[in-house]
């Protein structure tokens, strides 16, 4: 079930389109499990759509319907059918699954991978480069245009924990897959979970299953141990490399 | 709870100003659809051309001038021609759907104008119609119904915003920026605003 949705500020920035790519990237991966927050979306929409109602029109060029007409004439209207424009609700999760089992590679089985992502990944997160982080944590970076965050798939072992971090700026993560805990409560699939700047936490997938998140994060965290922080260098730099070559489909 | 419950359980609060009034542009638009009808397309053309070039004019002031939300104007209707078909008038009023493609239309159009790179599809972020489900969409109308109503009664503060966001396309931070308002400030103009017109967002 999923108890952690977008707060009116993401819906109705996103319902607006004012949201940068990366933050609407992640509400529109909730959007795809949460019938609750599209009803919501479609009814900000509304707001929209009569706000534009009763806007003060302004006059198009007089010539502009039959400038129009010509080029539908030309054919750059090809009128889509009922059919064609449908677009199938599960089809980015048939996708995705049928992808990996083609590939025999068990880890991406079941993953719902956001409709947004799809292009980017060719269907599959196996077609991603990942950097590996230790034994439980692996990373996709992907860019997202000329967004400033820092957007990455998780892919985080059952059972394995991550280096407890502190959060520099906003963080959001979608669930896509199994579920985690941290300190403040347990998060599973669907769930649209939002850390700040200065909280720090250290989240554990449960052990049953494998645990694949969304990730946006505003800054890059600030890992707590010594550690990890001598590490940290070279982990940007690693994640800098792959977000090249994810770039490149 | 589930979302649907939510939805239904909205019913009871609706007691006013809830009668679906029928929208005069379905039928346009459904025999554009069936049989490419131009002179209903051109009676949906001398309606909404208008309303969306002056959408455009007060969203895309930074990005566009005149001359291009003419141009994009043209690129709006052309895509209502050509997805017709695709309009579920159980989802989403003319007005609504219209808007969509017109919000869609012009963060694509920003988005090329910061050459940006064009790894991801707006429509498979911003979606203009999703599966339909049955129940939420016949309180959908009644929603509908209720924010049209209620959007003429809101006081001036909160309409500003509202108008702010979804007309001038500007975020929660621009909107704080422009009025000098902590955002705080803004968020909470907005809830109560959305609160009024029925729309009861949990957070």
């Amino acid at each position: 079930m999923i108890s952690y949705h977008p707060d009116s500020r993401f819906l109705t920035d996103f319902a607006a389109a004012n949201l940068p790519m990366s933050e609407a990237v992640c509400v529109s991966a909730h959007l795809e499990f949460c019938g609750k927050c599209r009803a919501h979306v479609q009814q900000l929409a509304d707001i929209g759509g009569h706000m534009l109602a009763r806007l003060q029109p302004r006059a198009v060029e007089e010539d502009s319907f039959e400038r129009l007409m010509s080029r539908i004439g030309d054919g750059d209207g090809a009128q889509q059918t009922a059919d064609a424009v449908l677009p199938a609700a599960q089809e980015s999760l048939v996708l995705a699954e049928e992808v990996s089992s083609r590939a025999g590679l068990a880890p991406t089985r079941g993953v719902f991978l956001p409709r947004a992502l799809r292009r980017l990944s060719a269907g599959g997160l196996h077609n991603l480069s990942w950097v590996q982080l230790g034994n439980a944590l692996r990373v996709a970076p992907v860019r997202i245009s000329g967004d400033a965050r820092d957007t990455a798939i998780y892919d985080i072992k059952a059972g394995g924990r991550m280096p407890e971090h502190e959060h520099r700026g906003e963080e959001i993560t979608v669930l896509l897959k199994g579920s985690f805990s941290d300190a403040e409560g347990s998060y599973s699939r669907g769930d649209f979970v939002v850390r700040n700047a200065g909280e720090a936490h250290q989240p554990m997938a449960t052990q049953d299953t494998d645990c694949i998140c969304l990730v946006s994060l505003e800054r890059p965290v600030r890992p707590r141990g010594w550690f990890y922080r001598l590490l940290e260098p070279y982990v940007q730099y690693r994640l800098q490399k792959t977000l090249e070559r994810n770039t490149t489909f | 709870m589930t979302g649907t419950d939510d939805i239904n359980s909205r019913k009871n609060v609706t007691g006013w100003g809830t009668q679906t009034v029928p929208d005069p542009w379905e039928a346009s638009l459904r025999k554009v659809a069936q049989s490419g009808d131009r002179v209903e397309f051109r009676k949906l053309f001398d309606h909404f051309a208008p309303l969306i070039k002056a959408f455009l004019m007060k969203g895309m002031s930074a990005y566009a001038d005149r001359s291009m939300a003419e141009e994009m104007t043209q690129e709006v209707m052309l895509k209502v021609w050509n997805k017709a078909a695709s309009f579920n008038s159980g989802k989403a009023s003319v007005n609504t759907w219209i808007f969509t493609i017109a919000r869609n239309t012009r963060i694509d159009f920003i988005r090329r104008n910061d050459r940006a790179e064009r790894n991801i599809d707006i429509e498979d972020i911003w979606h203009e119609a999703d599966s339909p489900e049955p129940l939420v969409d016949l309180q959908q109308r009644r929603v509908e119904a209720v924010i049209r109503n209620a959007l003429s009664t809101l006081p001036e503060e909160q309409s500003l915003v509202l108008e702010k966001a979804f007309i001038e396309s500007k975020s929660h931070n621009e909107i704080a920026e422009e009025l000098d308002l902590p955002l705080g400030t803004v968020k909470s103009r907005i809830r109560l605003a959305l609160n009024k017109l029925q729309i009861l967002i949990d957070r």
